[in-house]
């Protein structure tokens, strides 16, 4: 579990990125957070690893304080895969990229090799194991990443943007990750700006603007007719299906099928 | 250019005389320019250097013999004493006028000055987006050490610990700063670095007849106390 009271920071340049956050994420939940560039979202989930120290306020992790854990000690609890992959691949050897945070973490031998194994797989980099990391594209290093992230096999897993940069069968292998995090039981806190794949992938979700946590609920509550406004102020729109949804009356969170059906029935 | 006159006076000259008056140059254009406290970092920056130099020339200057203290199996020597002064003020001397340097000019005055004066714009840029990337990567070496940390490497702890915790460290380093060359090579190619037209400079440089006067006269004595030294008209201890 992971708790947020009161948590504002402030970059040392002046910079108030994160300005009053509450908020309970639960052992199991899958959350995604969106929100315009900047709106502090980035900032923090840097908080839940200790990678960033609260200006003010308190982060709990299973309700202990951050404040006098080391992030080494942390990342056994929360692991984070950043934005930029470039900033984080390092191994001449995609499979010794993904043992580095196992073997950080105290897995040895067997356990290390089948950790990397089953993330590798998780991603589709099976067949890519003794290739050199910038051999791969960009929507593959991606993956990596996020492979030696899931290979920590850690409680809680955040991603920021995972689907960027990721064409229609990416952005599925990501949902699918999602699904099988979810389906063992572990928390997954998602930043993203691709809203189908909010809605579709996460039963919670949180809106940030200007550093504060402006809507929080499922999807169909937070994309629904009456947010819109409240949506357009961060620069987030909902998805198509959800406009055309609300306008159809199936709600905010219609099936592709359902919605496909309406339209097909609708006189002239 | 005052400031690049004084750390190579500095560093040519040896005994007590230069490097003071270069000091004293640095202390005046500080003052003037109202840096004092933007300077204090690069004058605490110079502490760990000088320590370790006195330590060494105190106590292990070879050949001194002029004991003044002994400190177990350690001899301290006057000699090593006087050299071990002059060292260090030449390295403050040397490295406060590179931080006046960096402080005073703005890259962008330098790079357009350099290009009035006739130096090629390849150079010009090369020089410029060396002086860029040093923020640039040393911002990039916080993110590179904050996703490898995320992953559960230590960097507390034992000496070989921390060593080692470097490694994944400078690949994302390396990789990173040469793809962003060539990104940036690209860029500017797409908007014609290279056509063979003169450009128009857009900020005209404030200059007067006193400050170039200054310029040249200590532009010449630098060059003149370089020779000299380097033809042996100047003895080095
Ligand atoms: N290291 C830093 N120093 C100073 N300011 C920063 C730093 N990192 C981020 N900021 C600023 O803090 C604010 C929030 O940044 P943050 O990266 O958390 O936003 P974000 O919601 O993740 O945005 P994006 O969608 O673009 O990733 C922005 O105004 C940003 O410019
Ligand atoms: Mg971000």
């Amino acid at each position: 579990m992971i708790e947020v009271r009161g948590l504002v920071h402030v970059y040392p340049d002046g910079t108030r990125a994160v300005d009053g956050v509450h908020l309970r994420i639960g052992d199991g939940e899958q959350i995604a957070i969106i929100g315009q560039n900047g709106s502090g979202k980035s900032t923090l989930v840097r908080h839940f690893n200790g990678l960033l120290r609260p200006t003010l306020g308190d982060v709990l992790i299973d309700g202990q304080l951050t404040a006098g854990l080391r992030v080494a000690a942390l990342a056994a609890n929360v692991g984070l895969a950043f934005q930029d992959p470039d900033r984080q691949i390092f191994a001449g050897q995609v499979r010794t990229e993904v043992a580095f945070g196992p073997h950080n973490l105290g897995l040895r031998s067997a356990a290390l090799e089948t950790a990397v194994t089953k993330a590798l797989d998780a991603v589709g980099l099976t067949e890519q194991g003794e290739r050199n990391p910038y051999d791969l594209g960009f929507s593959n290093r991606k993956l990596l990443a996020l492979a030696s992230i899931l290979a920590m096999g850690t409680p809680t897993v955040v991603l920021d943007e995972p689907t960027t940069g990721q064409d229609l069968r990416g952005v599925e292998r990501v949902r699918r990750i999602v699904a099988d995090l979810a389906a063992a039981g572990r928390t997954v806190v998602a930043i993203s700006h691709d809203m189908r794949f909010v809605a579709e992938a996460f039963p919670r979700v949180v809106v940030m603007r200007a550093g504060r946590v402006i809507l929080d609920g499922t999807p169909g509550e937070v994309f629904a007719e009456a947010n819109w406004g409240a949506l357009a102020g961060t620069y987030v729109e909902p998805q198509l299906a959800s406009r055309v949804g609300v306008r159809l009356g199936l709600g905010s969170t219609p099936t592709d099928a359902a919605l496909i059906e309406a339209l097909v029935k609708r006189p002239g | 250019m005052i400031a690049l006159s004084t750390a190579a006076l500095a560093f040519v000259l040896r005994g007590w005389l230069a490097p003071i008056l270069a000091l004293i140059v640095v202390g005046a254009t500080v003052a003037r320019a109202g840096l004092g406290r933007a300077f204090l970092p690069f004058v605490l920056a110079t502490l760990p250097l000088l320590i370790s130099i006195v330590l060494i020339d105190v106590f292990l200057y070879p050949g001194a013999t002029d004991t003044i203290m002994v400190i177990g199996p350690l001899r301290a020597t006057g000699t090593g004493l006087t050299i071990a002064g002059q060292a260090s003020l030449r390295i403050v001397a040397f490295a406060l006028s590179v931080a006046v340097f960096a402080l005073t000019t703005p890259t962008d005055d330098l790079l357009a000055d350099l290009e009035r004066r006739g130096m090629g714009r390849r150079a010009t840029f090369i020089i410029g987006a060396a002086i860029q990337t040093i923020p640039r990567l040393a911002a990039r070496a916080g993110e590179v050490a904050d996703s490898q940390r995320a992953r559960g490497l230590n960097t507390e702890g034992s000496v070989w610990r921390r060593v080692r915790g470097v490694v994944p460290l400078v690949g994302p380093m390396i990789s990173g700063a040469l793809s962003e060359v060539e990104e940036r090579t690209l860029a500017l190619e797409a908007r014609a670095f290279s056509a063979p037209a003169r450009r128009a400079l857009l900020r005209p440089m404030p200059d007067d007849a006193a400050q170039r006067a200054g310029r040249w006269l200590l532009g010449l004595a630098t060059i003149v106390l370089i020779v000299a030294t380097i033809s042996g008209h100047l003895a080095l201890p």
